[in-house]
């Protein structure tokens, strides 16, 4: 075992187990908390991975504006009488966990059957300026028209969030 | 066969095990936020899974699909939150149920 792999084993339990505490604690603001920390380790993954630049971009997209735009909009609600945070029923509970189960078996043992042999792990260049050069190479030559498609969906998703949050609430209010 | 060194299938494990975490969390919570947030947890544990095989196959193609995966990610999570709100206007609620009674 060395350095790096005492990273990852540290960043994936402590991503999976702040995952698990989003779904399972019941107070909405503990819930983004947590998955700010999971959003972090997600980030520190990248970085064992050797993806510096998404790295950086999932620290400043997700732990930093998703996240506390999550906050804010919990903010603008009351919810201290939210009592009912989890679906009732004993059958229909078992039945999700239950295929959830099925569902990450099968996802398991499709993984272990097919990566058999390990791959090897290659020398890349491990300059992160160089990879940082070579991901805005493909990004602005390769995919540039998906890139302005993208310009234009935030552009279209700015204008609808506004028009959706500033309207009374509800279509025939 | 379980290796202590890491590899690609512990990265793929850790992806599958977070996406299933936010599978169960839409499953079976009630309210829409918290509901948003797992489909954040799915996405990302989609994007390790991206990532993880851009490395290990030495492509940069996966770091360019995490790209656009985040930003689609941000669009979805503004217009889901922006729904949200208008909900909570209109029912003093963020329940899902409330989603029932959207008509048109």
């Amino acid at each position: 075992m060395s350095l790096i792999d005492i990273t990852f084993y540290i960043l994936a339990l402590t991503t999976f187990f702040a995952g698990v505490a989003v779904i399972a604690i019941p107070n909405p603001v503990y819930s983004a908390l947590c998955l700010a920390i999971t959003m972090i380790g997600v980030a520190g993954l990248f970085f064992t991975l050797e993806a510096y630049f998404i790295a950086g971009v999932q620290l400043i997209v997700y732990a930093g504006a998703v996240v506390i735009m999550f906050v804010m909009v919990l903010m603008l609600f009351d919810l201290k009488h939210e009592k009912k945070a989890f679906s009732k029923g004993l059958f229909s509970m078992i039945l999700k966990i239950g295929s959830s189960a099925v569902v990450l078996a099968s996802i398991f043992s499709a993984i272990y059957l097919t990566i058999s042999a390990k791959p090897r792990l290659e020398e890349v260049n491990t300059d992160a300026i160089v990879a940082a050069k070579g991901l805005a190479l493909q990004l602005f030559t390769k995919n540039v028209f998906a890139f302005e498609v993208i310009g234009i969906l935030l552009l279209v998703v700015l204008v609808g969030a506004i028009a959706l949050a500033k309207g009374k609430g509800g279509t025939h209010a | 066969m379980l290796e202590l060194e890491v590899g690609l299938s512990h990265y793929l494990v850790l992806s599958a095990a977070l996406f299933i975490v936010g599978i169960m969390g839409v499953l079976i919570r009630k309210n829409t936020i918290v509901i948003l947030m797992s489909i954040e947890l799915m996405l990302n544990a989609v994007n390790i899974t991206f990532v993880a095989f851009s490395r290990f196959l030495n492509n940069m193609d996966g770091q360019i699909s995490v790209f656009f995966v985040m930003a689609v990610a941000a669009a979805e999570a503004a217009i889901g939150l922006a729904i949200a709100v208008a909900v909570f206007k209109r029912f003093h609620g963020i329940n899902i149920r409330f989603f029932e009674n959207l008509k048109g």
